[in-house]
């Protein structure tokens, strides 16, 4: 790629995106631009560290049942991550700037839906086997209870997931979960009622609970 | 009118929070429960839930943090380079097309040879180009020396 009085971009870049030769002057002046790129992400890297080891597994949890697909949500997680440190935005709480993730990783969920990605399947953990042994709970039941709701959670809508998943996995409030969703905090309550009225009763249908 | 939302919704859930649900739970909430609707919901829902939520906890295989800083960080530099060398490309792309344009101006002006074979050229071809196809053509014409430069970015640009 390189001839003489041409320089070569440093080996961090990726080449292939270059169908030329550049000069010295251009890969210095890429070099700076690359390196301002950085400096305007959200965080630098030990306070970026510190709040993906706090939120991630969050993340990823809510991503994998929302879509039911776990490759996505690996995929979804790297994504949402990089759109909050590339957000323009000023955080006044470490719960704001949470609240913003999720939100991230919930219109992300939403456009992979209507784009036509993951169907909802029904997730069987590689290692369930060995958790109901470490735990002594009977393998059969937890494996029926996981089939049943993953079946009864796949018989809703994406954003009935949303709400159920915020609720009542990780415990947030209806305010928050405005925030998150990007929903009117008044219409929370109704949607919430509706949206279980619906698990509940797919789960029922299912046999997942008692009538 | 339907209700949506009972006084004990609380109650029950912080019961199914920490574990206490069915065993540790006081006699009246477990009845109230019995005869509540919502709070049948509320306990049918949040205790698969909760449930889920800790194996999903379990299962997440996530990269490390300092992975996601690197991958994020090298995203970064790449989309600043490709926005930043795209102006470079469709320059380059225009002085190629007109490079080319004044090549064939000037040829057609400094070889009249080249000229006369054009015109030859041209007037055997003199049936097929009458007054109604003439007018398209030449819109073709200035079509093509304008969408050139763009097609040329926009390959170079996905490149």
């Amino acid at each position: 790629m390189t001839t003489e009085g041409r320089g070569r971009l440093p080996e961090k870049y990726d080449e292939t995106m270059f169908s030329r030769d550049l000069t010295v002057t251009e890969i210095e002046r890429l070099d700076r631009i690359a390196a301002e790129a950085v400096e305007t992400l959200q965080m630098n890297e030990d306070a970026f560290r510190s709040f993906y080891d706090r939120t991630a597994r969050s993340v990823w949890a809510y991503l994998a049942r929302v879509t039911g697909d776990r490759a996505l949500a690996d995929d979804l997680l790297q994504e949402t991550y990089y759109r909050f440190l590339r957000a323009d935005r000023a955080f006044d709480s470490d719960a704001h700037r949470r609240h913003y993730l999720f939100r991230i990783a919930t219109n992300l969920a939403r456009d992979r839906h209507r784009a036509g990605g993951a169907a909802v399947h029904v997730p069987i953990s590689d290692d369930q086997g060995g958790h109901a042994l470490v735990d002594g709970h009977d393998l059969v039941s937890d494996t029926q209870r996981r089939t049943d709701l993953a079946r009864a959670m796949s018989q809703i809508s994406t954003r009935d997931r949303q709400l159920l998943w915020l609720a009542y996995a990780q415990g947030s409030s209806h305010e928050e979960i405005s925030e998150m969703l990007g929903l009117r905090k008044g219409s929370i309550k109704i949607l919430l009622f509706r949206a279980r009225r619906r698990l509940a009763a797919a789960l029922r249908a299912l046999g997942g609970v008692d009538r | 009118m339907t209700l949506v939302e009972c006084p004990r919704e609380r109650d029950v859930l912080d019961a199914v929070a920490a574990a206490r649900w069915p065993h540790r739970v006081d006699r009246e909430l477990s009845d109230h429960v019995n005869s509540c609707a919502i709070c049948r919901d509320v306990v049918a829902v949040a205790t698969l839930i909760s449930a889920d939520h800790d194996d999903a906890w379990r299962e997440a295989a996530i990269p490390s943090s300092g992975q996601a800083w690197g991958r994020a960080e090298m995203r970064a530099r790449q989309e600043a380079i490709r926005d930043a060398s795209r102006p470079i490309a469709l320059a380059q792309g225009v002085a190629a097309v007109s490079i080319l344009m004044l090549g064939v101006v000037g040829t057609w002006f400094a070889w009249p040879s080249v000229r006369d074979d054009v015109r030859s050229f041209a007037s055997s071809l003199a049936p097929a180009l009458d007054s109604s196809l003439a007018f398209p053509l030449l819109v073709a014409l200035v079509a093509l020396a304008v969408i050139a430069p763009v097609a040329l970015y926009l390959v170079i640009a996905e490149d």
